[in-house]
């Protein structure tokens, strides 16, 4: 067997043309895959951003919200309400909207609002690389994000505490920056406080997006979650259920998830056939050698497992190349967070089923090939 | 050499995969911190409700009760005072020039009446004495009857001073009340919370905020707004307790006092212009001790209330 595994090896480098062309083909189709996948669960990821930034363990919405980004507005006697319901330790309210900031230079930059709970900050950034929380409590102070810093400095407005700008005609005072994951729309986050936020919005009947809650001790949040849903009429998650049940909105709304399975199945559709055609190629060139081999007594059995084996080595080759350019573009774009990525470790494990499966197939053509492997071919 | 290559190649490939997830990983990790703690209930079963510092027995408004400019002012923000005392004087020139000539024309009556009895005097004297004139027979009984009537017409004439003078007496006694209402006195003891009117300003009575704002401070209490949902699980011996707004390492026993009769749209206190109306709820008044920490009048506090069942008859809420 061994001696079969060196001959395998001996044709496959033989020609190292159409090795190349096996690893790389699968290398590329590799890299598609796992790229394409990667950016879409980045943004599918991107989608559920403001969970993380808020981080809270349940998530009480109005019962019509469907998903993080677009929250339907409650009223805020709500939250005296969800603090009345058995099982919740604590309960306090936040704000998320978007508003217009006016630039000292007269230019518009749209801010991500994220109004926090004055007393305890829940929801408040949580990496702070400037200046702390506790500021906020300044009149007018507002806590910035990298990406503000970024947005602003491209406008040749310089942020630093202390700079001024206009929300809704009223100033607000930069008090600290912190670092937040990039919000879904792009625009930069601003925290202040849940009073200074409904300030600054247009007035408005209803404005509490969520409220943010915490089990009692010994509570399991699921049940809490139920208690919650059953009592109040709100709706309300834990933090995995609102990101699967954001995510889905994206599924059944948007086009994203669409965009990105048609190029997975073309890099899969490409990987196939450049495989499938260089290695029924090979084998084709190799029926002389193959023939000789059967002369020499080797079995259909075993001359099929060769090929196999062949078909399976260069899919592994290409797959580690793929896989590595992958890697390489999630460190590129890893520190920018632009475009998202994200490689959950199931992804490079379907992306290695789905190559086995193109060498599965591309294997299988050639051992279908050897079905006109005879002895006599060697003197053809 | 080219197999070394791609193997070598395929190898790093996996060692950079590794290398990436497990940095990604690093940067995806997430913490749920809580800087402090909001506020908990100490409660099994519990009301959440949200409250208003309110000086004990409610505010009083004093309000003007004429309208003019004022004066003087009194008082000071911050200032205690007792039942009657000055708070604010309207200008009143017009008020004492009244009373000046009231007391003067009151002077003019009692002068009358002395005048009056004076003559009633002279009227008695020549009376006597045609009367022993005529115990002589010395005048008629035609003079007697003159003397008399003329005695009945100064004594007639004495009686309408006096009455004149009862009424300039009323005339004085009204001036002095116009006069003293243009000074307003504190209707009860307690601080002086707010001022609006200042020197030379106009006062109204019923005009937009009143002139000033008194309360007693030294004994507080808490307007709770119950949302109309939580209502029925009130009950009027429950225990609550309260924590001031922002900061939630202080706490409040509260003693319940009373519910308002009256179930009123909830006024959500942002400080905004346009005060949003919310839903409608009770109001609980609780009552406290004073802490020995700052709390100040119209300040919010964050309530929770011991509730009499723990799940209720929470209906969900119609949308």
């Amino acid at each position: 067997m061994t001696g079969l595994i060196r001959l395998a090896f001996l044709m496959l480098y033989r020609d190292r043309a159409k090795y190349l062309a096996l690893v790389g083909g699968l290398a590329f189709c590799t890299f598609l895959i796992a790229q394409q996948a990667g950016v879409f669960c980045g943004v599918m990821l991107l989608t559920t951003s403001t969970l993380r930034n808020v981080g809270a363990n349940i998530w009480v919405a109005d019962s019509r919200t469907e998903q993080i980004n677009s929250p339907v507005s409650m009223r805020d006697i709500e939250v005296n309400r969800v603090r009345s319901l058995p099982g919740v330790a604590w309960a306090v309210p936040i704000f998320l909207g978007v508003l217009p900031a006016k630039l000292p230079d007269g230019s518009v930059q749209n801010l991500q609002i994220v109004g926090v709970d004055s007393g305890s900050f829940v929801g408040a950034p949580k990496v702070m690389i400037e200046g702390n929380i506790q500021s906020l409590i300044l009149p007018e102070a507002v806590i910035m994000d990298q990406v503000a810093v970024e947005k602003f400095a491209s406008r040749g407005v310089q942020l630093r505490v202390g700079s001024r700008f206009e929300i809704n005609d009223q100033e607000a005072t930069v008090v600290g920056f912190c670092r937040t994951r990039r919000s879904f729309s792009g625009f930069p986050h601003a925290f202040t406080t849940y009073e200074r936020a409904l300030e600054w919005v247009p007035p408005q009947r209803k404005l509490l997006s969520f409220i943010l809650v915490q089990a009692k001790a010994g509570e399991s949040e699921q049940a809490v979650v139920a208690q919650i849903n059953g009592l109040s009429g709100l709706r309300a998650f834990t933090t995995d259920g609102f990101r699967l049940e954001t995510m889905r909105w994206f599924f059944r709304n948007t086009g994203i998830p669409v965009a990105f399975s048609v190029v997975v199945i073309i890099g899969a559709m490409f990987g196939l056939w450049v495989t499938g055609q260089a290695f029924f190629l090979f084998v084709h060139d190799n029926l002389r050698h193959l023939a000789s081999m059967a002369a020499m007594g080797a079995t259909q059995g075993r001359l099929a497992v060769m090929v196999m084996f062949q078909a399976f080595f260069a899919g592994a080759v290409g797959y580690g190349i793929g896989l590595g350019l992958t890697a390489g573009f999630g460190f590129l774009v890893l520190p920018a967070e632009t475009p998202a990525f994200y490689l959950p470790w199931q992804l490079p494990v379907a992306v290695g089923a789905l190559v086995a499966v193109i060498c599965f197939f591309a294997g299988g053509l050639g051992v279908w090939k050897l079905r006109t492997v005879e002895p006599a071919m060697v003197f053809k | 050499m080219i197999r070394l290559f791609t193997l070598i190649t395929a190898v790093l490939g996996l060692v950079i995969y590794l290398a990436f997830s497990f940095r990604m990983e690093r940067s995806m990790e997430d913490s749920v911190t809580v800087p402090s703690p909001p506020p908990s209930s100490p409660f099994e079963a519990t009301v959440g409700a949200s409250g208003l510092v309110e000086a004990l027995g409610e505010n009083v408004n004093v309000a003007s009760i004429i309208s003019g400019v004022v004066e003087k002012v009194f008082v000071v923000v911050g200032d205690n005072v007792k039942k009657g005392d000055p708070l604010f004087q309207v200008v009143s020139s017009q008020e004492s020039t009244a009373l000046a000539s009231s007391k003067k024309e009151l002077a003019v009556r009692e002068a009358a009446v002395e005048v009056a009895s004076k003559e009633l005097a002279q009227r008695q004297d020549i009376y006597d004495r045609t009367e022993k004139l005529r115990l002589k027979n010395v005048s008629s009984d035609e003079e007697r009857a003159q003397a008399v009537l003329v005695l009945e017409q100064a004594m007639a004439q004495l009686a309408k001073a006096q009455a004149d003078l009862g009424l300039g007496q009323s005339r004085v006694i009204e001036a002095e009340a116009a006069l003293d209402r243009t000074l307003v006195r504190a209707p009860r003891d307690g601080e002086i919370l707010r001022i609006n009117i200042r020197e030379g300003e106009y006062a109204q009575p019923f005009v937009g905020d009143s002139a000033l704002l008194l309360g007693d401070t030294k004994r507080l209490q808490v307007r709770v707004d119950v949302d109309e949902y939580n209502a029925q699980r009130v009950r009027s011996s429950a225990a609550a307790v309260a924590y001031p707004k922002g900061d939630h390492t202080k706490s409040i026993p509260l003693r319940f006092l009373r519910f308002e009769p009256l179930v009123v749209p909830k006024k959500s206190l942002t400080g905004a212009s346009v005060e949003r109306v919310d839903t409608r709820v009770l109001q609980v008044i609780y009552t406290f001790e004073r802490p020995d920490w700052p709390i100040f009048v119209g300040q919010q506090l964050e309530v929770f209330i011991d509730a009499a069942d723990p799940v209720s008859s929470l209906s969900p809420a119609g949308k």
